[in-house]
């Protein structure tokens, strides 16, 4: 079994009468990349900054590699790698500079500095901007700096706080995929975000969190498990008499429809060939059809089910 | 780790756009514009001797010992051109004169205008013709005590001199010189402030990055001010060079003890900026408004925007100049300049040490904290 890396054990933080951590607790393995997923608000980045000992909490215990985590653990400190939420770099200095200023935070040693800081720029793809100020750069190279500050001195541990916000397809790709070959090195990975795709892409265990609290944890598709739809399927159509509907709700599976007069919609639990015997039940009352597309479930279903308000529309 | 925060602090702060302009070229600006302003002041203040023709009709050894005192010395009054009646004449209608004195049996006065300078030529003639009187009588009824009246009337008649406290410079504009080192100085809390907010968690991401990483709080924040203390005396020292070696303001004093003085006025200005940075949780612009806000407050006390003020406050409020930060930076500058012991300026100096020593430790205080109720 692999070691753990992160524990947090019944946190409990407080901002007056609001509590922002209710009771919540996560163990992070080695080698994970491990999703915080939540709407703006849920406490993501409550958690990550109680977890690096920036904010005092209430009530709970966190552990960082078997040790009690406080602001004065530098030998924890120097194995995690921090990428904030919103850019934080020197608007003085180059890109060089920058990551080499950020690496010497960790690393004394100017030659070993000097490789880390090499590989840092070939990492995020910034060789050809090394000499530009933080200014001159676009959104999505300027989140890439931002990642090369916090991963150049080769931590064991690194924390993402939503780091592809307001970044172009292009660089979220990229900053994508170079935080799963973070993890192919070696590195475990905290991910915190509130887009769902991302974390599913990505991370192989997630915590949802709602109003500070946990309200599911697992992988993707344990999640999914969890929840009753597993497959919904969609039908363009313009005319359905309502015995037809009523034929397709009583299919095997079949626990709810859904028609807007355009569009038929219908959510299975489990079960396989739901969508053959919905389009055979159409066939056989010769109705004809537009588009039709099966979906299965996201992370957004999963929250909704849960929480009872869409991932996307809950309020900040 | 010390080094490699101090080296970066210093690379930092001096590209910082607002540093470059505020307290190097600022400085300069100001400076320039106040040599320009005062160097007009001086040139019209300067005596220029009144040119007079003098027609001599008859021999008067008493006016004769009168217009003498007036025309030697230093910064005579009267510059004589001793000539006939037609060339006197002829000078005072080309203007190359302002005044025909006949001298006679008595003085008499002749000019072609009137105006401030033959209404001086007229006060003079008319005070000598009350020495020549004075004199008369003195050789009529004690002609023994001739010399001593006339030695006393010569010396009387010599413009009056203002006599300097102490040694060096008795220049009084140069107290704009002073207090705009002293702005200079205390500007430093750009610097200082940066610093306080740059390494709090609670007031910025940069400030949260660093507290996540394995450098000691402790480290970063000495590096930081010690950095942001060599900036600014880089910016002092070259205020005071310019005005001094460029400008050629005469400072008088010690130039060594100059750039100490003011070289710990740049440490009081970051360490003041520093503690302001560490109070509260207001946002930088915030603490940043407040810092210029009070330094110009402090500036305007001490005399940079209107010169008589630090004298109404010695009067109505001395309090305030006792402790006015910017008073006690440009009243060390002063008491160096017009002060031949040291004692007065060691006491402003030690203010100056106190007020650094409160201000840093009042700011490390408030941003030792290790962890936050609030980000």
């Amino acid at each position: 079994m692999k070691p753990t890396v992160v524990k947090i054990d019944n946190l409990v933080k407080r901002y007056g009468e609001l509590v922002a951590l209710d009771h919540f607790s996560l163990e992070i393995k080695e080698g994970e990349i491990f999703g915080l997923l939540g709407p703006n608000g849920s406490g993501k980045t409550t958690t990550i900054n109680c977890l690096l000992s920036l904010l005092s909490f209430d009530k709970g215990e966190i552990e960082v590699f078997g040790r009690e985590m406080t602001p004065t653990s530098y030998d924890i400190k120097r194995e995690i790698g921090v990428i904030m939420q919103n850019v934080a770099v020197l608007d003085e200095l180059s890109v060089r500079e920058n990551i080499d200023y950020f690496c010497g935070l960790y690393i004394a040693d100017k030659e070993k500095r000097k490789a880390c800081v090499e590989d840092a720029i070939k990492f995020v793809g910034l060789e050809d901007f090394v000499n530009f100020r933080p200014k001159k750069l676009s959104g999505g190279l300027l989140r890439r700096l931002n990642i090369a500050c916090g991963i150049a001195h080769k931590p064991k541990l690194i924390i993402l706080d939503e780091p592809t916000v307001a970044v172009d397809p292009q660089s979220r790709n990229r900053i994508l995929e170079g935080i799963q070959e973070l993890n192919r090195e070696g590195a475990t990975v905290i991910y915190t975000s509130h887009y769902m795709e991302e974390v599913e892409q990505i991370c192989t265990r997630i915590a949802i969190m709602d109003k500070g609290r946990k309200i599911a944890e697992g992988t993707k598709d344990e999640l999914k498990g969890m929840i009753r739809n597993s497959e919904s399927v969609s039908i363009e159509i313009l005319e359905l008499p309502d015995d037809v509907r009523e034929k397709i709700a009583h299919l095997p599976h079949v626990y709810e429809t859904e028609y807007d007069g355009t569009k038929l919609t219908v959510r299975c639990s489990g079960g396989r060939h739901n969508l053959i015997r919905i389009l055979a039940v159409l066939q056989e009352a010769e109705l004809g059809f537009g588009r039709v597309y099966s979906e299965l479930p996201t992370l957004n279903d999963v929250f909704l089910e849960i929480t009872g308000t869409a991932l996307r529309d809950s309020k900040e | 780790m010390f080094r490699h925060n101090l080296a970066y602090e210093l690379k930092e702060v001096l590209r910082v756009r607002e540093f470059v302009l505020w307290l190097m070229l600022f400085p300069i600006i100001l400076g320039t514009l106040f040599k320009v302003a005062f160097g007009s002041i001086y040139s019209s203040e300067l005596f220029d001797s009144i040119p007079v023709a003098v027609v001599k009709t008859s021999e008067n050894a008493v006016a004769d010992e009168l217009l003498k005192a007036l025309t030697e010395g230093e910064e005579p009054m009267l510059a004589a051109t001793f000539t006939d009646a037609e060339n006197a004449k002829q000078l005072l209608l080309d203007g190359d004169a302002e005044g025909i004195l006949t001298i006679g049996e008595s003085m008499e006065l002749t000019v072609a205008r009137t105006g401030m300078i033959p209404t001086m030529l007229q006060e003079i003639v008319s005070r000598c013709k009350l020495y020549e009187t004075v004199i008369r009588d003195a050789i009529a009824t004690d002609p023994a005590s001739v010399e001593t009246v006339v030695a006393k009337l010569s010396a009387e008649v010599n413009a009056c001199r203002e006599v300097s406290p102490a040694a060096d410079n008795p220049d009084v504009y140069v107290q704009y010189f002073y207090n705009l080192i002293a702005m200079v100085a205390i500007c430093g809390n750009m610097t200082g402030l940066h610093v306080s907010t740059n390494n709090q968690a609670n007031q910025s991401q940069l400030g949260a990055r660093k507290n996540c990483s394995a450098t000691p709080k402790g480290i970063y924040l000495t590096a930081g001010l010690l950095g942001s203390c060599i900036a600014q005396s880089v910016s002092m020292v070259l205020c005071v060079t310019f005005l001094r070696f460029v400008l050629r303001v005469n400072f008088g004093g010690s130039l060594l003890l100059l750039y100490l003085a003011a070289i710990l006025s740049g440490c009081l200005g970051v360490a003041f900026g520093f503690f302001i940075g560490s109070i509260g949780k207001m946002r930088h612009e915030g603490k940043s408004a407040i810092a210029i806000t009070v330094s110009m407050a402090l500036c305007f006390l001490s005399g940079l925007m209107m010169g008589n003020i630090k004298g109404i406050l010695a009067t109505k409020a001395p309090w305030v100049n006792r402790f006015n930060p910017v008073a006690i930076i440009s009243d060390s500058f002063y008491c160096l300049n017009m002060y031949s012991d040291y004692r007065r300026f060691i006491t402003k100096i030690i203010g100056i040490l106190i007020y650094i020593t409160v201000f840093t430790v009042l700011g490390v205080l408030f941003t030792r904290r290790k962890k936050y109720a609030s980000i």
